[in-house]
Parts: structure tokens; sequence; C-alpha cells
């Protein structure tokens, strides 16, 4: 037990720091088409030809500013996964699998989550959820230009 | 090779998940005033600072402007003093920051510090959050524990690594960070126990995850004419350097090898000459944050084949005790204060080397491997220490 | 006797108030790009890479995940600095200095993301200062009195400096701010915080820079005009404002110091042919000339006096229009040594010093003001 000679003093403190971030012309494109056309979009290296997604302005491995917008398909490849069992702040509540995508004509993959599944079992999971199974974009309406536009992708 | 650099002093903390006992400074403190009683030197000697730490985890963004007194009271003496700060890396670019600084001729004496403190934050997983490209990705929160679950079930599915690899590696680090008074962790942790534990992120166990530490590192880089003057047994930089891979995961979707840090080892191991790191490393202290990146480090630095990393831990080959101990020290698993965890590795290699490693020392030690990794799994740092100068 | 080390090319953009259709790192990369352009070089040339700024200027933690591929670092052994870019310049004259790597880029950038104000306030200290306030200007206001007051330095004077500044980025193409002020427009501006008014204050710009350093034994290779590296050094100073004198830049004397040591400098005022100065605010500007042995200890008013600053002065301090013009957070100092590497190209057209050789160029690298800055002084030598 501490006296009050030994009492150590916690001070709360918070950072409060409002951004304000520019998605810029690439990100920009990709929602825009998400949200009015429903399309996904990739761009494609002028050098190595790969489809990168999500879109972005330069290929870092041949360092190419890069302006060809090529469309991909809703569907696709899981290519790993893991599922949540605690929740994480923010987050929706667990049990949530988190999954990378590589849709139909990209070379990359897409960061995301996976839905229409029931993962309350970890043992049970494998059986449900599997590297190389294919998955489908499901779309949120009404659409607002952000990448939850796609709100989750599912086994199909 | 270039000129000779040696470490000649150490200096480590006690890490716990919140060091409520000190101010930041006084951290620092704690670690530098090591580093110089372990060298032997008065303050005055050092001639520049390097510091490295992860912000934002501590609650106040770039905190070697507040500490920068303790640091040899550079801010006194108006010390050559450079941040750097490169995530989970931190520690790792720090060392070789230091190295870099003597290597130049520019400095006989550098100091390289690094903290972090953790557990000034109350989420840290929030703070991990603002890591993740706002744009695309950080609405799924995925932190360094969800790509490290990528890792091990890829794992999992391509090399049939199992559950039960993963908690033998829990149980050697958690026996090791007993020998460890630093260690933040230090608890029995059997494989059953390990098991037994909650599945955070599958296939990812409490077991199997770093904590969150506040602590701080200290390190002497010393050129060779002051290194022999100042230590007994100084532990040589023998082989060094970093690889930066891309920034999106999902470019690079084959978790289950880390083809990064394979490059990178081939490099160093070519600028130390070393062929076969099994026979010529007789300990080393990567960054294990997670257990399934042990066994993935075990193939990438070439101490076992690609796919074959679990053999290694089934077989005893890196307990202490066997043919190459990993993580004498407990590792990250035991104490992970972020910016500071790839510094603490160097640390720990180095104390092998210049054999004060006490009652984790592995005997009969000339050469130690120590790294870090950070990003999203895309950056790794390695140091090669040695008895014998290049 | 350590390596010699060369600026072999120098990329920089059109610096702007915003440029929100590209990501904060596309202006490391435009830079980067031009810079290797400039030198018939690829990227596989290049054996290191540094990045350089605050991750959170940028919003966003590790941010050298990305600016590191903008400049060309992928799969290669790269660094970040959390510092104004110009410490990323000496880190890379380490790397090659150390004979470990033959040629560098380095880079920096400019965003707008978050306010400088608001975010400074947590690099300090939750326990003393961050809850009275302190904050980056506030900082730079309480040592810019410090010194007016001690010296009697008139806010017309400091105003000069501002005039002096904005009239050299009218004459930048690179610059942001390219209308040049008056006397009257500085005095007339509103007080941000005394004795600082807003036109005191540099404005907030969006742009990258980037260098590519070589060392000597690959630069004739390279090109034909180097800029050698003939010193460099940089010092931190304390971070209570309470414990250290405040009328002056100890730790940018102590740098200036070191640099011209190395380079052989003894009288400053008359060897070099320009220098490129990163003025915080307008008072620091003067400040700094008396660090730099330009001037002293009180008497750096005198030099924009008469004219000795000027462009067409003995010794034209900021013929870019320095931050006051141009102020990437993050980069201003990268800035103004690129700015003296144009000037020893003979390529600062338009505000071309005549036959320049030697320039000293400097960066302050701070966040918390004048809590713990860091000053690095860069000299630099036509080849």
């Amino acid at each position: 037990m501490t006296t009050q000679e030994e009492e150590i003093l916690i001070m709360p403190g918070a950072w409060n720091l409002p951004f304000r971030h520019t998605a810029g012309r690439f990100a920009s494109r990709f929602f825009r088409e998400l949200r009015d056309s429903q399309k996904i979009y990739g761009v494609r290296c002028p050098q190595c030809r790969r489809v990168l997604l999500p879109p972005r302005p330069m290929c870092e491995r041949c360092f190419a500013s890069i302006d060809e917008w090529v469309e991909v398909g809703h569907q696709g490849t899981l290519e790993a996964y893991t599922i949540l069992y605690v929740p994480f702040l923010g987050l929706p509540p667990p049990p949530l699998a988190m999954v990378v995508v590589k849709l139909d004509g990209a070379d990359t993959c897409l960061q995301h989550i996976l839905g229409g599944v029931d993962l309350s079992d970890p043992d049970k999971s494998k059986e449900v959820v599997k590297i190389g199974m294919r998955v489908e974009a499901v779309w949120r309406e009404p659409r607002r230009g952000e990448i939850l536009d796609i709100q989750y992708f599912k086994p199909i | 090779m270039g000129r000779r650099v040696a470490i000649v002093g150490v200096g480590l903390t006690k890490c716990s998940s919140h060091r409520t006992d000190v101010t930041y400074p006084e951290l620092v403190h704690e670690a530098v005033s090591g580093a110089l009683a372990d060298a032997g030197i008065g303050f005055e000697q050092i001639e520049a600072v390097v510091y490295g730490s992860m912000d934002p985890f501590d609650g106040v963004f770039a905190p070697e402007r507040w500490n920068v007194d303790s640091c040899v009271s550079a801010g006194f003496l108006n010390k050559p003093f450079l941040k750097i700060t490169t995530g989970g890396t931190t520690g790792g670019s720090v060392a070789l920051g230091g190295y870099y600084h003597v290597g130049s001729g520019m400095f006989d004496l550098v100091l390289a510090v690094a903290s972090q403190r953790v557990g000034e934050t109350i989420e840290a997983q929030l703070v991990l959050n603002t890591a993740v490209d706002p744009i695309y990705e950080r609405w799924i929160g995925a932190g360094a524990i969800t790509i490290a679950a990528n890792q091990a079930s890829n794992h999992f599915n391509y090399y049939g690594t199992t559950e039960e690899d993963l908690a033998m590696v829990a149980a050697k680090n958690y026996a090791n960070a007993l020998n460890n008074p630093y260690a933040h962790l230090q608890r029995h942790l059997s494989v059953e126990d390990a098991l037994r534990t909650r599945m955070i992120s599958w296939p990812l166990r409490l077991s199997d995850c770093c904590p969150s530490s506040d602590g701080a590192c200290a390190i002497i880089f010393a050129s060779e004419k002051r290194a022999r003057q100042i230590a007994k047994t100084p532990a040589w930089v023998r082989g060094a350097g970093q690889i930066t891979d891309n920034y999106y995961a999902g470019d690079r979707p084959w978790f289950h090898d880390w083809d990064s840090l394979a490059m990178l080892a081939r490099r160093v191991y070519r600028q130390a000459k070393i062929s076969n790191p099994m026979d010529e490393i007789q300990v080393a202290e990567p960054y294990v944050a997670f257990t399934v990146q042990e066994l993935m480090e075990y193939e990438a630095l070439g101490f076992a084949e690609p796919g074959r990393g679990a053999e290694l831990i089934r077989k005893g080959v890196t307990a202490m005790g066997g043919k190459v101990p990993f993580c004498p020290s407990g590792g990250t698993l035991c104490t992970n204060p972020i910016g500071a965890t790839g510094l603490i590795r160097v640390a720990e290699a180095a104390l092998q080397v210049m054999d004060k490693a006490d009652k984790r020392q592995v005997p009969n030690v000339k050469t130690a491997l120590a790294h870090s990794w950070g990003a999203v799994i895309g950056f790794h740092t390695m140091m090669i220490l040695d008895k014998e100068a290049p | 006797m350590s390596r010699r080390v060369a600026i072999v090319s120098v990329g920089q953009t059109r610096h702007e108030e915003f440029k929100n259709d590209r990501i904060y790192w596309e202006n490391d990369y435009e830079a980067t790009k031009l810079a290797l352009e400039g030198a018939g070089l690829d990227k596989g040339q290049i054996d290191t890479v540094i990045a350089s700024g605050w991750d959170a200027v940028d919003g966003r933690t590790i941010s050298d995940m990305h600016t590191c591929m903008a400049i060309g670092g992928y799969l290669k052994d790269s660094a970040h600095v959390g510092e104004d870019g110009i410490l990323a310049l000496a880190y890379a004259y380490l790397r090659i200095a150390s004979g470990q790597f033959d040629t560098a880029v380095v880079a920096g950038h400019g965003h707008r993301e978050i306010s400088l104000e608001v975010l400074s306030k947590v690099v300090f200290d939750p326990l003393f200062t961050r809850p009275v306030g302190a904050s980056y200007l506030t900082s730079l206001a309480i040592q810019a009195n410090a010194y007016a007051q001690r010296y009697g330095v008139s806010q017309e004077t400091a105003a000069k400096v501002v005039v002096k500044n904005r009239a050299g980025g009218a004459h930048n193409p690179y610059a942001h701010l390219k209308s040049p002020v008056t006397l009257e427009d500085v005095l007339g501006s509103g007080w941000v915080a005394y004795p600082l008014r807003a036109l005191d204050c540099p404005p907030e710009s969006v742009g990258g820079v980037a260098l590519i350093l070589a060392a000597e034994e690959n630069v004739k290779r390279i090109t034909s005009k180097p800029v050698w590296i003939k010193g460099i050094s940089w010092a931190i100073e304390g971070y209570y404002l309470g414990s250290k004198d405040l009328s002056q830049m100890s730790s940018l004397a102590a740098a200036a110091k070191r640099a011209y040591g190395m380079a052989g400098i003894t009288r400053p005022l008359e060897e070099l042919d320009l220098a490129e100065i990163h003025e915080p605010t307008s008072y620091h500007e003067l400040m700094a000339y008396e660090a730099l042995g330009l001037a002293e200890a009180g008497k750096g008013g005198r030099l924009v006096e008469e004219g000795v600053t000027e462009r067409g002065g003995k010794l034209p301090v900021n013929l870019s229009g320095g931050a006051l013009s141009t102020n990437l957070l993050g980069a201003s100092g990268l800035a103004r040594a690129a700015e003296a590497v144009l000037q020893l190209r003979g390529e600062a057209h338009g505000r071309q010093v005549a036959g320049a050789k030697l320039a000293l160029a400097h960066g302050f690298s701070s966040l918390s003001g004048a809590a713990s800055p860091t000053n690095c002084v860069v000299i630099l030598e036509r080849g």
C-alpha cells in the first residue's frame, strides 16, 4: 500500500487529431465507379503489365506512372484469411473473417471481410473457409463511394 | 566491407505492461545509464545520438524531444541527434543508424537508443490501426495480429504446420524468458497451457501473441580504435542490412513464405561470408512477435528448408541446449516495447557475443544473428555480430 | 579520410497550397522521378533510399511504407528519418561515406492533412507543458520575443526579412507564394502570437523535393555538374524553454561551427556566395545570421537593414523565397538544400547568383518549435 508520499499519479490524455484525407485521383475514381456504376476497377502498369488492386498512381516495382484502368470481376479466389474471435475496436463483432481476395482479372489482392458463413465454431470453420475457394462481392445499398460499398465477400 | 564497427556497451530496462514508476525521460535514462556503465565510459564521450520510437503509441508524438537530455545531455551539449522511425523495425533501423554513423568515419562513439511506452496507451489496437492506409484499408482494423494470422493459416494450409508446433514455440520462449530479468512476461507456460488459451485471430491464440510493453534499450557503437580500448570483448558487426517490400499485403498473398526476409538474409550472409547458417551461427535473436513467425524465420534465414521449419522446434534444435538456440531472452513473444524491440534483439545478440548474457548465455558463442520485421511484414533489418573483427 | 560525396541531381515539384488530386507520397514520387531523369539514372542504379517526414503529419503511422515505395525503395535497403528531409540528406551522406552504398535517393514532401498547431501540441509532454498550451508556434513566438526584447530588435526589421524573402519567391517558378509583399502588408497583418504577425510566419505548402547523392568514384559518370558536400553537421537543443537561453539558436551555432570546420571556412560572410536558411519565423532568420557567425549576437538585423542579405548583396540569403514563400512541413530544410544545389549548378533561373561556387544550406527540423529543434548545416561547393 503506497503512502501519500509514494502515490503515483496517472494523468489522463487523449489525442483528438482531425484529418482530411484526400483520396487523390486514383482512389477517387475507384470509389466513384463502385458508387455510380457498380464496377470494380484495377490499374495496369505499362511495364510489367500487372493489374493492380487497389488502384494506385505508380507501380513500385517498375517505378512507372500508371494510367490504364482495367475492369475486374466481382468474383475471385480467397488467397488467405483469419477469423477474429475477440472484439476489435471499431469492427463488427466477432466472429469475423478477414480475407485476402484475388478478383478475376487482377494480379494483386484486396483485403476485405467474409460474410454469409457461420464461423462460431473455430474447429468447424476449416470446412467453411478454405484457401482457394471462390467468393463473390455482395454490395451495399445505397452505395456511397467507399470501400464498404462492397459489404463483404460470400462463398460461391 | 568498410570500416570496422563494434558494440561496446548495452543497456536494458525491465519491461512491463506499464512502468508507472518512471516518466518517459527517466525510462530512457535508465537504458542509457546502463549502456554507459556497461561500456565503462562517461556520457561526455558520446559524439552523436540515434533515436528511435514508433510514434504514436506513447501518447507523446516524437518523444525524443522530451527525452533529449536523457540521451547523454545531447540537448544541453548540442550533440548531433537523429530520429529514425520505421515501424516495428525501428529498433533494428536505429542499430543500423548507429553502425553507419561510426562506419562513415565521422564519429568514434555513437549512442543508439530506442524506446516505447505502449503502457501509456489505453487501446493499442487503435494506434496500430493508424498504420493502415486510411483510404482503402483502415476500416478493416488490420493490425499486426491479423497479418500474422494470415501467415499462420497459410503455413498450416501449405506446409501442414499445426497448432501444437506454434504452442511449442511459445513454451520454449516463455521458459527462456524466466532467465531474463528484463523480460516482461515471466511465467511458466507448457504446451498444454498454450493450447488452452483463448483464440484471438484464428489460428493464433493468446499464447501465440506478444504483449505490449513499456521499455527502452541503449547500445553504444564504437570505431575499431575506441572499441579495442573500451571493451574486453567487443561485438563486431560482421554483416548488416535492411529490405523494404511493398505496402499492400494483398500484393503478395503467399503469406507462408517470407521471401523479403529470405532475400535480405542472402544479401547479409554474402556480406558476412556465411554460407551455412546452421553451422556458422550459434545463437539467433529474430523478431518473433507471433509464434508462427519463428518457424518462418527458421526457413527464411536458411536454418530450415521452406516449409520445414516445424521440424526444428519438434526436434529441440532451437531450444536452450539445442544446436542453435533461438530467442534465449524469451524474445519479442515475451517482451515487446515495439519501437525498442528491434534494438533489444541486437542488444541480446551482442550480450551473447560479449559473454555477458548471464543466465541466458548460450555457451561458446562466436557469431550471433539479430533481426527485426515491421510494417505489413514488409520491412526487415538484420545484423550479424561476431567475436572476431571482420 | 571519408569518401567524398556529391549531390548529382535535384528534383522538385511546383509547390502549392493544395494538391488534392494526389496522395501525399505522390509528391515524393514526382520529385524523385524528376531527379532520376535529370541524372539519366533509373532506380535500379540506386543503392539506398532515405525517406523523411513525420507520420502524424502524413496521417499514417509508418508512413515510410508508402514513401519508400514512392522514391524507388522497392526491395532496397531503405530508411526513414522522422525529421525534416535535410536530416535524410545527412543520413544518406553517412551511408555513402561508410563505403557500403554508392548512390542514394533522399526525398521529402509537404502535405496538408492536419493543422500543425493542433498536431504540435501532442509533441509536448502531457505533464508540464501540454496543459499550459505549449505548441509549435507559441514556443517560436516566445523565443522570437526573447530575442527581440534582449537586443531591441524592432518589428520593422523582422518585417524586412519577410519583404526580402517574398520578393525572392516572386522570382522562383517553384515557389508557393509568388506575390511580393510590402513592409506595410507585413506590419498590417493580424497578430498571431506576439511578436509574430501572420506574415512573419511561413505558409503551409504542398509539394515534393528529392536529391540524388553519389560517392566520388561514380560522380563523373553521372553528371558534369556535381555539387560536393564539403561540410555537414547537425545538432539538437534542450527541451524545456525555461532551461536555456532563448535569445540564441545554440544548436544552429554548434552545427555551423562543426560544418565550417569540416569545410575549412573561417570567415563565412566573405567566403560564402549565398545561403539558403530555413526560417521558421522572420525573427529566426535574424537569429540564424548570428548563429551562423554572419553577425554578432543581437546584430543580425543590421544585415537586413544594410541590404547585405538582399539579392545583389554581399551574401544573398533565401533567393528562393525561403520558408516564408514555400513551407513544406517536413521538407523545408531539404528544399533549402535543393535550392542551394540549383544555384551552384547555375540552374536557379530567375534567381541565380552569378558564378556561385560555395553555398550554405540550413534546415530546422522540429514539430515542437523552439523545444528540442534539430538544426542542420550543409556546406556545398560547385564541382
